[in-house]
């Protein structure tokens, strides 16, 4: 049983990498890179709708994969009540997500 | 009557969708998982989803609601016997939000209470980092849901340090599955960005019978430099104290952010309580306990996440326990209706 256990585990460890190896490959917007910069400043700077994502959301839950721009003003609007977000923060953060 | 009732609910949905066409898309979020524990040789497995949904309407309101509908799957006799199941539903949250301006937002509904970090920021399965609550959790939330109403905001926010708060009343209520108790209380934050540091007070009066007072510290902690998270509360209420401290740390810094490795994030928490006084239903333990427990965490692509933890549960003046827990949990997120991007 405890074999049975061991060899799932890997085959699920197995089964992550190799799926992280074709979600490399694809394009979709991801908040949690740090290269990702819609509205970033020209030097490649971060910009402060990127750092107030940071500041604001990575510290109590991981950024998600994917935000398309439609579900992003939903999901920053319900993180305003429930992180307690100025509207300046809001405004700047749905910016960097939605641009 | 059920025609009408039909009539209004049509009404309802249409406003709703024009509502948002007008301004933005209502969502659908949460998680779902399949959690398994193990304690003293009992086990018990729970099938959970928590659904939350988001529903804009214009610029300054808000609903919102999340539910927990959650099975548990036990052995009749503890150790033995046929496995047989329960199912219950909770309704966590089900509240209307109006920001008022940008230092106010008016709530009016079911919240969660707002006391300390966990149960407001963490206790989302999705989120929290080990599947059970600390043991603390019930001191100042009580049942952890309030009817009332609650004013919250950031006082000041700026890019060096913000300040945030909570206060609300709560009323008695015991209609089945709205249950709450009557109680006023709230939460003062202070927030610095540059550093991801937070420290906030929380209080809160119970208006009931027995007129108590909690009152409760916590910290957040995530710097920068490292992928480390490191938070905690402590409590006191008339039936005891304690505190809960975790650290978790990413291993993101050991390799690609997609290798294996760099999806491990091992986890620690150390709990304890101290029982000053029995008062019934506190749903605190007994007596006396410390609990420190390891865990592990392996984040899949796509949202998932699994877990897997070990504690020691030491209860004074009893048998000590083995405490094993693993668990599969998806976030998913999608909008109610399709439609194109703005």
């Amino acid at each position: 049983m405890k074999h049975r256990i061991f060899v799932a585990a890997v085959l699920i460890c197995l089964w992550g990498d190799y799926v992280a190896a074709i979600a490399q490959t694809s394009t979709k917007r991801s908040p949690n890179k740090s290269n990702s910069n819609p509205v970033g400043t020209a030097a490649g700077l971060p910009s402060e709708g990127e750092l107030r994502f940071q500041a604001n959301c990575g510290r109590c839950h991981n950024p998600p994969e994917s935000l398309s721009p439609r579900t992003a003003r939903a999901v920053v609007r319900q993180m305003r009540v429930r992180a307690m977000l100025s509207a300046e923060d809001e405004k700047l953060i749905l910016e960097f997500l939605a641009p | 009557m059920k025609a009408r009732l039909s009539w209004i609910l049509a009404m309802a949905l249409l406003g709703l969708g024009r509502a948002s066409a007008q301004s933005d898309v209502p969502i659908l979020s949460g998680g779902a998982g399949f959690l398994g524990t193990t304690q003293g040789g009992s086990s018990l497995f729970q099938p959970v989803v928590a659904p939350v949904l988001t529903v804009p309407l214009g610029e300054k309101w808000l609903i919102e609601s999340r539910a927990d509908l959650r099975g548990v799957i036990f052995r009749e006799d503890g150790t033995t016997g046929p496995y047989q199941g329960q199912f219950f539903g909770t309704l966590e949250y089900l509240q209307v939000d109006y920001n008022a301006n940008s230092h106010l937002t008016i709530t009016a509904g079911r919240f969660l209470s707002p006391f300390g970090i966990f149960n407001e920021r963490l206790s989302a399965i999705w989120i929290s980092k080990f599947q059970d609550a600390p043991e603390i959790a019930a001191i100042g939330t009580g049942v952890g849901y309030s009817d009332g109403f609650m004013l919250r905001g950031a006082l000041i926010s700026n890019r060096r340090y913000a300040v945030n708060y909570t206060a609300y009343f709560s009323a008695l209520s015991t209609i089945t599955k709205f249950e709450s108790e009557r109680a006023a209380g709230g939460r003062i934050g202070v927030f610095v960005p540059g550093t991801r540091l937070e420290v906030g007070a929380s209080y809160q009066r119970k208006l009931q019978a027995q007129r108590m007072n909690s009152v409760g510290s916590d910290i957040s902690w995530a710097p920068y430099r490292v992928p480390l998270e490191i938070k905690g509360e402590w409590a006191h209420s008339p039936s005891g104290n304690g505190y809960w401290i975790q650290g978790a740390y990413r291993l993101s810094q050991l390799g690609n952010e997609n290798s294996a490795i760099a999806r491990l994030e091992p986890v620690f928490r150390m709990q304890q309580f101290f029982r000053s006084e029995l008062i019934p239903g506190d749903s605190l333990p007994l007596t006396n306990s410390r609990v420190p427990e390891l865990g592990l965490n392996y984040y899949l692509p796509h949202e998932v996440r699994l877990n897997a933890s070990y504690g020691r549960d030491l209860v004074a003046h009893s048998t000590n326990l083995n405490v094993w827990e693993f668990g599969i949990t998806y976030r998913f997120l999608f909008p109610l209706w399709p439609g194109e991007s703005k």
